[in-house]
């Protein structure tokens, strides 16, 4: 009986020992090749957000994380990504967002990477569509939720106002659970980690950097292939103004479907026939003036300062004749640009590119919301030359009450920046 | 203190064959300690409702107490009498828990009820099943004890596969000799494995990694087609979402099967290779086997006797098509009183009589069969299931009932 035990139940002992063997020991895995880096970097892949070491890896590669949400995957020629590989900037783009991914978002997932941005450069593309009232939606922060990065967070010392906004915004997103859960309420109330659950998080966090090394390399994406392929329609050389023009007519011969200057499969796909009927006028009481938002873009920017970078910030246009159809307030666009901006400026963050005033150019907004053509060669006329510049160390000096409700709710005049 | 739902994580799968070994050990030298295995059963079953689904855990008592005592007063009863009506109140009786928490959600705005807990469903099936062999003779005498244990067996309590009570009784009753255990142990541990394999690593790989990309993509899609959201999408949608169905309640049901036979007790397997059929009927030989064998015995058959006894129909067709109907809409309103599973119960209705007719019509005839044909009735099958399954997920529900995310 003995050995016919040993036959059952010897395969088992060997399967747990090699699975936790695999997880739980600090391993060391080697670095991800050059090519590797360069598809994980432009493939807007959920697990390269959401994990550490190709992120990492690209930042040790002299890539420059380009921050924001859905109109990174806008590829046409002018993208910041094409136009880096066409004209051999010495810049790479590290493209970090997907639709959905607010400040919140961004603020958890690049926990690993921002302390690894010292003294260097991040490009920062804000939407004024993330500032609802409700600000970060949950369903979003739930799919782009890095455990791995969340629980790095939490096993470094944590107490300020800062940390403790961060914890409880997390919470109020509901998706966290076990010994994250646990942590994130010490870290709200303002007390240590009890130790049963800074192990727990410990191994935690092991076994999800050992994955995260591990199932990293599998990944797969189209997009490399998509820039060669846009890359092919630029010239080899170019000034401003030459790409501008090419831009102006690529977009027009783009958008002839519509009266919109929308890119004809974007349209044809999403606003054809009673759809668009249902658009006229819906968005009147859109309001992005108010939001929790706010509070959630200053925990970004405390990172920022933490770890002295120098950010480009932009703040995209809403397609102006969209904008006139769908019955969103002019007024409320400047006035939410410019508390933005006000946020920004008044802490020290000067490098901004308010784009909502140009709203009204042909060819610069690709569909509804998201930049495009000329939009794409106006951001890199300013990114180019931020990027290229060698630039002095930031100085910033955070406020505190960019936290409280009452800033939140704070509506601000257009000419009050 | 947090509850622990059964196959979950690492962790329920080490307590819980810790709190076996015991059992293991007993049964290897032939005795099955019973008192413990009751004990360990009632552990585990209330960590599955401890913390904050004690009100659950207070439904499942209240249940179980309802159907403990109807059963046993029905098998009371039917030791000397045997009227139609006492059978029919008593199964009113039976059924008429699970039929509250099935309905309430429909008719409270989504709402669960109160009295429903995770496994209403299998305890129900067991219950009914019983009751109707005790009607037929079938149960001579129930055994109380016996007939809790049956119904409370843990590793199958919240999801399946359903066993019958003379079936666990056998196995029940016995140890099994030393070198049966030894095969059960090694199958045991071969389904645990192939339960990890389908469900962490495929399951996981089509439902968490893949089907909520493909959701996404679809729900972007949703103007796409004029309007009705079909797009390449949705399509990779209903592949997705086959897959992962099944692979996580094959993986789910290897774990109950597994975890029976380290107890020593046989529990039917519930999927015998679903995605090989060659057609509807073979597939629900295949799929879900404990469940669809249990409605063809207590719906299906039940429904056929008693239209044949009343003579409903004329033709013997007729009877069968009628029975199918019936059997699949109690299918579907099982699920749940929502369009789509209800739709899902019609469809397969529909299948199920068509593949009917086309077998009628095939008898006799010369036609073609090797290798291509089967291979291509496989393909149909395999593409009807997967579409019925589009149904069955409620996806086309989100897809065009609710509003879009920006």
């Amino acid at each position: 009986m003995k050995r016919r035990l040993w036959q059952i139940l010897g395969p088992v002992l060997c399967a747990c020992i090699l699975v936790f063997g695999a997880l739980l020991l600090p391993l060391r895995f080697g670095a991800p090749s050059a090519r590797e880096v360069h598809s994980a970097a432009v493939s807007l892949n959920r697990d390269v957000l959401s994990g550490e070491r190709m992120k990492k890896a690209a930042v040790r590669r002299g890539y420059v994380p380009f921050i924001g949400s859905s109109e990174l995957s806008r590829m046409d020629p002018f993208h910041p990504s094409v136009l880096a590989q066409k004209y051999h900037r010495n810049y790479n783009t590290l493209l970090l967002g997907d639709p959905g991914t607010q400040d919140l978002s961004q603020f958890v997932d690049n926990q690993s990477l921002l302390g690894k941005l010292r003294g260097k450069k991040v490009v920062f593309i804000i939407s004024p569509q993330w500032f609802t009232a409700g600000g970060q939606r949950s369903d979003a922060f739930a799919y782009y939720y890095s455990p791995l990065e969340m629980s790095g967070w939490l096993l470094h010392k944590r107490g300020g106002l800062a940390d403790r906004y961060a914890a409880r915004r997390i919470l109020a997103m509901g998706n966290t659970k076990g010994a994250v859960h646990a942590a994130l309420l010490s870290v709200a109330a303002g007390q240590k980690l009890s130790w049963p659950v800074r192990t727990q998080l410990r191994a935690q966090h092991q076994l999800l950097l050992n994955e995260d090394n591990l199932f990293s390399r599998t990944l797969h994406s189209g997009r490399p292939a998509k820039i060669t392929r846009a890359a092919a329609k630029l010239p080899a050389h170019a000034t401003d103004a030459q790409l501008a023009k090419l831009a102006d007519k690529m977009g027009r011969r783009c958008s002839r479907n519509n009266p919109f200057g929308i890119n004809d499969g974007f349209f044809r796909k999403r606003l054809y026939g009673r759809k668009l009927a249902r658009l006229a006028g819906s968005q009147q009481n859109f309001d992005y003036r108010r939001s929790p938002e706010y509070s959630d873009l200053e925990l970004l920017l405390h990172e920022f300062a933490r770890n002295r970078i120098n950010v480009q910030f932009i703040i995209p246009p809403v397609n102006a004749r969209w904008a006139d159809y769908t019955g969103l307030p002019r007024d409320m666009m400047t006035e939410t640009a410019s508390k933005i901006k006000y946020q920004l400026r008044s802490q020290g963050f000067d490098h901004i590119l308010d784009m909502t005033t140009d709203a009204k150019k042909s060819a610069y907004m690709e569909d509804t919301i998201h930049l495009g053509w000329r939009g794409w060669v106006a951001v890199d006329k300013t990114v180019h030359p931020f990027l290229e510049r060698k630039l002095p160390a930031p100085h910033y000096h955070l406020q505190n009450r960019f936290y409280t409700h009452k800033w939140q709710q704070t509506v601000m005049g257009a000419n009050h920046e | 203190m947090p509850s622990m739902q059964p196959y979950t994580d690492p962790r329920y799968f080490c307590i819980l064959l810790l709190a076996l070994a015991p059992l293991v050990l007993g049964l290897l030298r032939g005795r099955r300690h019973r008192n413990y295995e009751s004990i360990v059963s009632l552990v585990f079953i209330v960590l599955m409702f401890a913390g904050p689904k004690w009100q659950q855990g207070v439904s499942l008592i209240v249940y179980v107490a309802w159907q403990f005592g109807l059963i046993c007063a029905y098998a009371h009863y039917r030791k000397h009498n045997n009227a139609g009506w006492v059978y029919y109140l008593t199964l009113f009786a039976v059924i008429l828990p699970l039929a509250i928490v099935k309905i309430t959600p429909a008719v409270a705005g989504g709402q669960p009820s109160l009295i429903g807990f995770l496994g209403i469903s299998y305890l129900s099936f067991k219950a009914i099943g019983t009751l109707m062999e005790m009607r037929d003779g079938a149960i001579k005498e129930l055994r109380p004890l016996l007939y809790l244990s049956f119904l409370l067996f843990m590793p199958t309590i919240s999801s399946g596969p359903i066993d019958r009570y003379r079936h666990f009784a056998k196995s029940y009753d016995n140890a099994p000799s030393r070198d049966k255990y030894l095969d059960m142990l090694s199958h045991g541990v071969r389904y645990l494995f192939q339960g990890f394999l389908y469900k962490y690593i495929i399951g996981y790989y089509f439902g968490t990694i893949l089907l909520p990309i493909v959701a996404r993509r679809a729900l972007l899609d949703r103007a796409a087609a004029g309007g009705t959201g079909i797009s390449l999408a949705l399509v990779a949608y209903m592949y997705v979402y086959s897959m992962y169905l099944f692979f996580d309640f094959a993986g789910y049901s290897l774990f109950a099967v597994s975890v029976s036979n380290f107890m020593g007790i046989d529990t039917p397997m519930n999927f015998n290779q679903p995605f090989r059929a060659k057609n509807i009927k073979d597939f629900w030989n295949r799929w879900h086997m404990s469940l669809s064998f249990w409605f063809r015995d207590y719906v299906f058959m039940r429904i056929t006797f008693f239209t044949m006894k009343h003579r409903w129909f004329k033709k013997r067709v007729h009877i069968s098509q009628f029975a199918y109907l019936c059997n699949f809409l109690i299918m579907g309103f099982w699920h749940g009183v929502t369009w789509y599973y209800i739709t899902y119960g019609i469809f397969h209705a529909c299948a199920i009589i068509i593949n009917d007719i086309w077998l009628r019509f095939k008898k006799g005839k010369k036609l073609p069969s090797n290798r291509w044909t089967n291979a291509l009735a496989i393909f149909v099958t395999f593409n009807v299931v997967c579409f019925s399954f589009l149904i069955f997920s409620g996806f086309l529900n989100k897809l065009w009932f609710t509003t879009a995310i920006r």
